[in-house]
């Protein structure tokens, strides 16, 4: 009985992993640091669902995009921190660059329809 | 690393993975809780769903599919047993017979590289014969560089040891075989290449284990000692190991090498003769050689030797390679033979199929309650159609172990009764397996796939698909029943026909003077004075000379087309005598006169078939370009062609030049049993150096009868387990009609219906599948007999009795197995049944 955790608030389909890896480029970070990061930056726009959190960065390990490995959080706690891998920075580019070329065609059509 | 590789590893390490994953999810809960969230979801839900990322929840779901299969079978055990059950014999017959195909023609030999062993024989357009001439075989083993050995089998009529009356067969072989095929002795030493390969070396014989065991008492001491063959001395070199494997499946009791034949076998020319096709070929492909290369430079190689010998090959004749690395090297007819087995064993599979089909669907009847929960809380019907198709599976699998197990008592047994070389086993190899999973494979889908369909649909009750089973099942009966009678038939034929000769007391006498190099001149005198002395005996009555006798080793055919159908004529070449001799009735004309030529005899069907209407005598035969007159007509008889009815028989009047190929039929008046003896007293005052051949055709004859026996008995058995099967389908079918439609019955006979009527109404859906099924197996059997009738003697494509037979005892089976369940339900008690509910 799949149910659907699509989150909230406006997340395009498919830009998670995009995002996940974009907050990820500068440093190491555990899932929840990865959520609230997400959060914060879009200005509190975007909400990570944890439904969708981690199976997305299940599918990015297997991918080979992040890795995890254990570390402390500054709850003093042992917690999994996953890091971009050099395949993950490739991949962001690409998808970066996909991204752009998309919403400046939509913009286009936007602006002139 | 790939994706795929990472997912396995995944797999692999899965606990650790999942506490890991687990600890993220749950230091998330904690520090969103700290963040003043209330509102985490199931953390159980989220890491499922994380785990769904993985790719392995299939597997998670065939698990739990599996464990509530295995929860379900155990829960009825009746069903389970004869689901097990049915589909073991379905299985277990094609196992066995597929097993038994595997060691004759799939399983290498264990002989050294068995792959590069190539069986090599005389073909052309035309002609076709497995053995060739020795001076051929050297004139290939020198020349052809694709070959890196060739190697010569030459066999010859059974030698006599020492003193025994009991003669034992023998093999010349090139020296090389052994180590060709890298034989280590048991005892001693076996052929030397280097030593063994002059007629001048020092005579040596190797033995069988079998027969160092019988004759010799195991005595290792033997080695080395003289034993006399045919009369000649020769050293025991070695004694061959009991799980030898031989070239051909050729299993001898003595094998010497051929260099020195004309040793032991006084006068012969066999070695030299090249004209006379004698040894049997074998070559080992040189390395990086492939089969192709070397048919086309054995091709060049037989176009050279046709200028030495331009007589003695053929038109466009070509050596034809096949793989020799098996227990037989497979011919043409005997895949057709094999195809058509497998088409019957399938059938049965076919009947378990559908028996057990119908086993399913009754099943999902009951089970109705327990699916409809499942639908209810929220299982969709692609998951109940898996959890169908898992347990189907699982009988599956059952029954492969089960199939596999009789498969192996089969072989077993089988081994035991043919004799076969010690080397095989009974052990399934993986070529078994793979055809085991693939078969119970094929038979979940048959007997799974449509049940599991219609009760996801929850269509259960409809009775379409348990027609269509019946009738499928009707006719898979049918044709393995008509096939089974047709046997029998054929085998009752073969036991209580006059084969159109008497046989009962007839012996042949085969001296073998060609073999022995003597000039028909010397032949002649030969067999006449046996022939002379034989009839000087008390007991005996007449005797005569005849080239190709009943049973013997060579059978020659003619395949011509006569008014337009094609007829297969066994000729035979005969002195006067041979018809009274032979008990076979002149029924026109007269027998040959002595020295007569451009004559023939014919018999009774191919006077019918060439002259329809007509007075065959006088008529004129065309053999080539030579006219011959028909002087007699003789009654048929299946002299040489014991196995087909159709065959007609054409007889020459044999020449002088035929003489040394004459074998002397001997009729006695009484028990034939004391002549042997004496023809060999006879024989050995004419010419010590022969040690004819002498055997009783009343003996030749039950042999031969004996297997045809066998062969109907398995078949009958096969038809016997396929309408048993076929009958329990039928009695299950009828009584749970009948168990869905109780109140029906109950409600129309407290109403006053007749209970025949009742009963009518109540079958009625089972009349039209039952004769489609009838139809289209009597037609299939009809298909299947023709192909019976090449291989196995007094089928006949359109036997009524046989048809009829099978029909009616398939339909009586039928009408008992509808109407046992039936009469149940008319003894109803009616109120109780009323009040239910």
């Amino acid at each position: 009985m799949p149910m659907n955790d699509r989150p909230k608030d406006g997340m395009p389909s498919g830009a998670l992993p995009m995002l996940i890896l974009r907050v990820l480029q500068s440093g190491s970070l555990h899932g929840y640091a990865i959520g609230q990061r997400i959060h914060v930056l879009s200005s509190e726009v975007l909400a990570v669902e944890e439904g969708l959190l981690y199976p997305t960065l299940q599918k990015m390990l297997l991918k080979g995009w992040v890795t995890a490995e254990w570390g402390i959080s500054e709850t003093n706690r042992k917690v999994r921190f996953y890091r971009l891998t050099p395949q993950g920075r490739a991949h962001l580019k690409a998808e970066i660059s996909g991204f752009d070329r998309v919403t400046q065609a939509i913009q286009n059509i936007l602006r002139t329809a | 690393m790939s994706e795929l590789l990472r997912r396995i590893l995944y797999l692999m390490n899965r606990r650790r993975l999942d506490a890991e994953l687990e600890n993220d999810i749950e230091f998330h809960r904690e520090m969103a809780a700290r963040a003043g969230r209330s509102n985490f979801g199931n953390i159980l839900r989220i890491r499922e769903q994380a785990q769904e990322a993985w790719g392995w929840t299939w597997l998670d779901r065939l698990g739990q599919d599996l464990r509530y299969g295995v929860r379900i079978l155990a829960r009825s055990p009746g069903f389970t047993l004869m689901a097990v059950l049915i589909l073991a014999i379905g299985i277990g017959v094609n196992v066995s017979a597929f097993s038994l195909f595997d060691m004759v023609a799939l399983k290498p030999l264990p002989v050294r590289d068995p792959d590069q062993l190539l069986r090599l024989e005389r073909r052309s357009p035309q002609d076709y014969t497995s053995e060739m001439p020795y001076p051929s075989l050297i004139f290939y083993r020198d020349h052809a560089k694709s070959l890196s050995a060739v190697i010569g089998v030459l066999g010859v009529p059974p030698m006599q040891i020492n003193d025994d009356v009991q003669p034992a067969s023998a093999s010349f072989v090139t020296p090389n075989y052994f180590t060709e095929l890298g034989t280590r002795a048991a005892y001693g030493r076996l052929m030397d290449a280097g030593r063994d390969k002059d007629a001048s070396a020092v005579p040596i014989v190797v033995l069988s284990y079998g027969m160092w065991q019988r004759r010799f008492n195991a005595d290792p001491s033997i080695v080395g000692q003289i034993v006399h063959v045919n009369k000649k001395p020769a050293t025991v070199a070695g004694i061959l190991p009991r799980e030898f494997a031989s070239l051909g499946g050729q299993g001898p009791d003595m094998w010497l090498p051929i260099a020195q034949q004309p040793n032991f076998i006084a006068g012969s020319h066999v070695l030299t003769d090249a004209s006379a096709s004698s040894v049997r070929m074998w070559g080992r492909l040189a390395p990086g050689m492939t089969a192709k290369m070397a048919e086309s430079e054995l091709l060049s190689l037989t176009n050279e030797l046709r200028r030495h010998h331009p007589k003695d090959i053929w038109d466009r004749e070509y050596i034809q390679s096949s793989p020799g690395g098996h227990l037989q090297v497979m011919q043409p007819e005997m895949y057709r033979i094999a195809a058509m087995v497998a088409v019957l064993t399938l059938l049965i599979l076919a009947v378990a199929c559908a028996n057990l089909g119908a086993l399913m669907l009754v099943r999902a009847v009951t089970r109705e309650h327990e699916i409809g929960i499942r639908i209810a809380i929220g299982a969709n019907r692609g998951r109940i159609f898996r959890q169908l198709c898992t347990e189907s599976l699982l009988v599956a699998m059952l029954g492969a172990v089960a199939g596999l197990a009789l498969g192996y008592v089969v072989v077993r047994i089988a081994l035991r009764a043919l004799d076969a070389p010690r080397w095989l086993t009974a052990t399934p190899d993986w070529r078994v397996l793979l055809f085991t999973v693939g078969m119970s494979g094929m038979a979940a889908i048959f007997f799974g796939l449509a049940p599991a369909l219609q009760i996801a649909r929850q269509k259960q009750r409809k009775t379409i698909a348990r027609q269509v089973l019946v009738a499928a099942q009707i006719a898979a009966s049918c044709v393995l029943l008509i096939v089974a009678g047709l046997l029998v038939r054929a085998t009752q034929h073969a036991l209580y026909t006059d084969p159109g000769f008497g046989y009962e007391q007839l012996l042949s006498i085969d001296a073998g003077l060609g073999r022995h190099g003597y000039p028909p001149a010397a032949a002649k005198e030969y067999l006449a004075q046996m022939q002379s002395r034989l009839l000087s005996v008390p007991g005996v009555e007449s005797v005569a000379l005849m080239k190709l006798p009943p049973l013997g080793h060579t059978v020659s055919n003619m395949d011509t087309e006569v008014n337009g159908r094609q007829v297969e004529i066994y000729p035979n070449w005969i002195k006067p005598g041979f018809f009274k001799t032979m008990r076979i009735p002149l029924m026109m004309g007269r027998s040959f006169y002595a020295n007569e030529k451009k004559a023939v005899i014919v018999s009774e069907s191919l006077a019918r078939k060439e002259w329809p209407g007509q007075n065959p005598l006088g008529q004129q035969y065309a053999n080539g370009d030579e006219k011959q007159t028909v002087v007699g007509v003789a009654g048929n008889a299946r002299v040489n062609a014991i196995s087909d009815d159709d065959a007609v028989e054409l007889y020459w009047p044999a020449q002088d030049e035929d003489m040394p190929d004459m074998v002397v039929m001997a009729r006695t008046a009484g028990a034939p049993e004391s002549l042997p003896p004496i023809a060999k007293t006879i024989s050995e005052s004419l010419d010590p150096k022969l040690f004819p051949e002498i055997r009783q055709m009343k003996m030749l004859y039950h042999d031969n009868v004996l297997g045809v026996e066998r062969i109907a008995m398995v078949v009958s058995m096969i038809g016997m387990v396929a309408i048993l099967m076929a009958g329990v389908g039928i009695v299950g079918l009828v009584a749970f009609t009948v168990s869905q439609r109780t109140k029906e019955i109950a409600i129309r006979i407290a109403l006053g219906a007749k209970r025949a009527e009742v009963l009518v109404a109540v079958l009625r859906q089972f009349v039209w599948p039952i004769a489609l099924g009838l139809v289209v197996g009597t037609g299939f059997a009809a298909a299947a007999s023709k192909l019976l009738r090449k291989a196995l003697f007094g089928v006949s494509n359109l036997d009524p009795a046989g048809y009829a037979g099978a029909i009616g005892v398939l339909l009586a089976i039928v009408v008992i197995s509808a109407l046992l369940p039936a009469r149940r339900a008319l003894r109803l008690d009616l109120a109780k049944t009323l009040h239910y509910e």
